[in-house]
């Protein structure tokens, strides 16, 4: 990859105080929204995370895949093959999604990170990802192209206490809370040294290697940790919308966190959380605008990559002034 | 499936039912009665979902000029679905949480499926338009959900017994089938309605083989098109639709498979498939939702005038039929109770009788599937501007074709 | 399995082969030499096709193989057009950009595509009658050769051979080979690598207008056309190793046949083969079959 800008973590105070905020924000949305929004908002959770997750490769380590859907599918997959078919409880559903995700992660990476780098491996995930997506397809267990519906909300039993997500909006609660978790986890792995050597890695991988970091394990690791953070998104999909079909598999939804963090700006931690946020609000603007979605759409992606390419934080941070390290040209 | 937290659903429902409350009262005061159009408008079914609208749209306009809903004027709050159940879930939600609990559109099998957990938990009612999926009036049934047109099984086997009575000698029949829940379905359908009407009717067995399996969302039939050739059917159902269907037949034309059926069955293409390969077009029978030059009541000839009027359009397709018998129902089940609240339309559709552009049709109470007639065309190529021409056009009686009620439960077919 | 069901395999292969072929051409073409992944080849290939469909329509019914070919000629000049304004206000701003950042462009440009196309043509579906000389088949025994068939893969053939030649036998072919080789070396010795980008662009448009004309016929005209093509000519492209033209031209062969030999074999699961060899060879040889490992 010939991208040499840093991966600006930014202060972990500031991030830990940042996402206390949005989480607050967060947990308002229900008294101030409508019923619709609020469902788009828990979309928006759940891509934030995809986002995130998406930038943990990119952005941090200099891995791009183009087949990150098909983690997310999984996670949807197993958690509502799990609760449906299997009748697990909830939370245990959702860590083996979770587990699920990362296991496929570990797999596709010792064989792909193996043989290839760059674009090449790029291509690698999408072959993958389509693989998987057919797969789905043709599998009348997981409901072929219709999917599987009828996916209840959980009700958590924690002890002797008994929680219905099913009734108002408690689940969003509940998708706000978890995503917030897995922020959190995302924003610790970034500032651990292990973090740091992946950002070496990206920077000079010739240069990592010759001072003793294992770059292909690194590798490796980052991209089992990306996927199971995507799987366990995705399987918030599954109570959410209470149904999962093979588009959450098809390669558009691969070049969505790709979209939210180019949007964001990939060299900001916060980048694909914005340019989630964002994208939902300009398709729910344009909702009404029949017939036009496709052209406007592109258009605007068309400018923002040619005009913006750190996305609106780098954007912003030129505004304030000058950046610390060094963002794109 | 979930079970409705009762607690939960007499909230919203109270919600829903202050806005539109005791007749007579705020009833007039309430504004407009909207009534929810979800459905695909952009996207590849955009197509469909433009003639959803337009056929919605003149249902409401004539229900207007007549002086409205029990004297009050309807409006449609109009959503895109994009034929993606996230988008479609979340206009169902807006809607339902800003009042409008009444919504028809649906087209898409997937965003159909995704609604039903959401009407009941929300207390809203989905007429569909035209999605394919039987699954909503049996293992999905949820009595939140209504197919006010044609039920798959019944159009199916509608045609199995079209076949039976005109052409009781072809009895080698193969399909042509999507290789996805669609495809398997109407064949599965066809099928069934081969092995009971063939013995009935022709008093011969039909010889059924292995469909043929094309494969979905590629442009390249050719392999497919050959094992079909291998087969030497006499008869053929084709149920690829749309675009798909339009390459199967001009890479069919070059091999000349077409050509070697005795007859051609098509499930439910309308005249897309005519009006896109014209000459090409190799003769067949098709399903129409609606067929407007057939239908010569009042209520048909006033809806292609004001279609007309409206669209430049003069052949409304059948899913613009579908959408105006759904507008209609729920204007007969309102004026029955006197009441728009969810929990009154639902009882009052169900049983329902009422007139639509096709005729009387009667909405079966124990499943919330119509019982109507099949429309079905026999379409050929023509030498004219069109580019083909109907000509034969038959009635198929709905209550002999259609299966009995089974709510809750899978479609029990027939197999060879 | 007899000859005749042999023979019709080979020639439905090859048919899918040459038709994948003629829209990859172009896109491994472009890649090879300006290094951008162009995500919106297959709504080029798309508008190409459609502006093919409105000239036959403008022309009326006609049963001239001659005018077939002049209308796909046509759309390949027409899109080589559009091709220039995508390098000015587009592709050269992209220029020592990250992949990812192209991709997206590109893919926004795609949408674009789709959008103006509905917005030019509308919603309805269409579709082009061959030639009637093109109509029909060869039948040889129990073997029913279709003449498109034929033509789609004399079309693939001859494109591929004109493109060999104008690589490796002419001047202007060779500069490009050398400026996808190594840029910096060739602006040093005075070549004007900008306008030779410019020029392969075109041609690299071109290629996709022409495939568009050439294949109206084989397909139904939705603006879903461009979506259909993409990931079919990816794979071919990068199994046959990322701007090679031989490449693309063989491992599209290889790739028809795989397919073809799947659905024989399973034909419960179609596409699954193409995809599992794509992937199989990529980890086998993962610059691809004729491609260089950078």
């Amino acid at each position: 990859m010939d991208n040499r800008s840093s991966f600006l973590g930014g202060p972990a105070r500031r991030d830990w105080i940042v996402l206390a905020v949005v989480m607050a924000l967060g947990l308002l949305v229900p008294s101030v929204l409508n019923r619709g929004l609020i469902f788009i908002a828990g979309l928006v959770w759940i891509n934030a995370v995809f986002g995130l997750s998406f930038n943990l490769l990119f952005g941090l380590s200099g891995v791009l895949s183009f087949g990150q859907a098909m983690f997310f599918a999984a996670g949807a997959y197993a958690a509502a093959v799990l609760t449906q078919s299997l009748g697990w409880p909830f939370l245990p559903a959702w860590i083996m999604a979770a587990v699920a995700g990362g296991l496929l992660a570990a797999l596709v990476g010792a064989v792909a990170l193996r043989r290839s780098e760059g674009v090449y491996f790029a291509i690698l995930t999408l072959a993958f990802a389509e693989l998987m997506h057919l797969l789905i397809t043709n599998t009348g267990m997981l409901g072929r192209n219709d999917g599987l519906s009828g996916l209840a909300r959980p009700v958590l039993s924690l002890g002797a206490a008994r929680l219905d997500l099913g009734q108002g909006d408690n689940f969003y609660y509940f998708i706000v809370v978890a995503c917030g978790a897995m922020i959190a986890l995302i924003r610790f792995v970034i500032g651990t040294a292990f973090g740091r050597a992946l950002q070496a890695v990206k920077q000079d991988p010739e240069r990592a290697e010759f001072l003793g970091i294992p770059v292909r394990l690194h590798r490796l690791v980052i991209f089992t940790l990306a996927g199971m953070m995507t799987a366990a998104a995705g399987a918030l999909v599954a109570p959410w919308a209470q149904i999962v079909t093979p588009e959450l598999a098809h390669w558009s939804n691969s070049t969505n966190p790709i979209l939210y963090t180019l949007l964001g700006g990939s060299a900001y931690f916060w980048g694909p959380a914005l340019g989630a946020v964002l994208l939902s609000a300009v398709f729910y603007v344009t909702r009404t605008l029949v017939g036009v979605s496709d052209l406007v759409t592109g258009l605007l992606l068309l400018a923002v990559v040619l005009a913006l390419p750190g996305g609106v934080l780098g954007l912003l941070a030129r505004w304030t002034g000058g950046t610390r390290g060094k963002g794109k040209a | 499936m979930s079970q409705p937290n009762r607690r939960h659903v007499l909230q919203y429902g109270a919600a829903a039912a202050s806005s539109l409350a005791l007749p007579g009262v705020s009833w007039a005061q309430g504004g407009p009665l909207k009534i929810g159009l979800i459905t695909p408008l952009s996207g590849p079914q955009e197509f469909i979902g433009t003639y959803v609208k337009n056929g919605a749209e003149v249902a409401v306009d004539q229900i207007n000029k007549a002086g409205g809903i029990l004297g009050r004027q309807v409006a449609l709050e109009i959503r895109d679905d994009k034929a993606n159940p996230a988008a479609a879930l979340a206009a169902a939600r807006e809607l339902l949480g800003a009042g409008v609990n009444l919504h028809i559109g649906g087209i898409s099998s997937a965003v159909v499926l995704a609604l039903v957990p959401v009407m009941q938990q929300e207390n809203g009612v989905h007429i569909t338009c035209g999605a394919g999926t039987e699954k909503m009036n049996h293992e999905a049934y949820s009595a939140n959900m209504f197919r006010a047109g044609d039920s798959p099984d019944a159009r199916g086997r509608a045609q199995a017994k079209l076949m039976a009575e005109k052409y009781p000698n072809i009895t080698r029949w193969t399909g042509l089938i999507p290789d996805h829940e669609y495809g398997r379905t109407t064949w599965g359908i066809f099928v069934d309605g081969l092995l009971e009407f063939y013995p009935q009717i022709a008093k011969k067995k039909p010889e059924i083989l292995d469909p043929i399996l094309m494969p979905y969302g590629v442009s390249d039939y050719r392999n497919a098109i050959t094992a079909a050739l291998r087969q030497q059917a006499d008869g053929c159902y084709n149920s690829t639709y749309g675009g798909d269907a339009i390459t199967m037949f001009q890479q069919a034309r070059g091999f000349g498979l077409m050509q070697r059926y005795k007859v051609v069955c098509d499930s439910a293409n309308e005249f897309l498939v005519a009006r896109g390969l014209k000459q090409q077009l190799p003769p067949q029978w098709t399903g129409m939702h609606y067929y407007p030059a057939g239908n010569k009541n009042p209520m048909s000839e006033r809806f292609v005038a004001d279609y007309l009027a409206k669209t430049k359009d003069n052949e409304p397709l059948g899913w613009a039929g579908e959408s105006h018998a759904a507008v209609y129902a729920l204007k007969s089940a309102i004026e029955k109770g006197r009441s728009a609240e969810t929990k009154a339309v639902i009882a009052n559709l169900k049983g329902l009788t009422w007139d639509t552009v096709t005729g009387p049709r009667h909405m079966r109470a124990e499943d919330n599937q119509a019982v109507k007639d099949v429309e079905l065309v026999y379409i050929e190529p023509a030498q004219t501007e069109k580019g083909y021409a109907v000509t034969q056009y038959v009635k198929v009686d709905g209550k002999a074709s259609i299966l009995p009620p089974l709510p809750g439960q899978k479609l029990k077919l027939r197999t060879a | 399995m007899q000859a005749a069901d042999i023979a019709t395999l080979l020639v439905n292969s090859l048919t899918w082969a040459m038709a994948t072929f003629l829209v990859a051409a172009g896109l491994t073409l472009v890649f090879g030499t300006l290094h951008i992944l162009n995500f919106s080849h297959g709504g080029f290939f798309m508008i190409g096709a459609y502006a093919a469909f409105s000239l036959a329509q403008w022309v009326g019914t006609s049963n001239s193989i001659a005018l077939y070919l002049f209308g796909s000629l046509a759309a390949g000049v027409l899109v080589a057009g559009l091709g220039l304004v995508v390098d000015r206000l587009v592709l050269r701003r992209l220029a020592g950009v990250e992949d990812a950042y192209i991709l997206i462009a590109t893919y926004a440009l795609l949408l674009v595509c789709e959008g103006s196309t509905k917005l030019v043509w509308g919603l309805k579906y269409h579709s082009v009658m061959p030639p009637a000389m093109l109509d029909g088949a060869w039948v040889m025994g129990s073997a029913v050769v279709p003449r498109l068939s034929l033509f789609i893969i004399a079309c693939g053939l001859t494109v591929f051979i004109a493109l060999e030649v104008f690589l490796n036998r002419t001047k202007s072919g060779r500069l490009v080979k050398a400026i996808a080789a190594d840029p910096w070396m060739a602006g040093l010795l005075g070549i004007n690598v900008r306008r030779v980008y410019t020029a392969t662009v075109a041609l690299g448009f071109a290629l996709a207008g022409l495939a568009g004309g050439l294949l109206v016929s084989n397909q139904a005209l939705s603006p879903s056309l461009a979506s259909a093509f993409v990931i079919y000519a990816f794979g071919v492209i990068i199994v046959g190793g990322m701007g090679s033209i031989s490449g693309a031209f063989f491992g599209s062969i290889l790739l028809g046949l795989i397919d073809a030999i799947g659905q024989w074999v399973l034909p419960g699961l179609p596409g699954l083969p193409f995809f599992i060899a794509m992937t199989l060879i990529l980890l086998l040889r993962p610059q691809g079959l004729m491609g260089r490992k950078h």
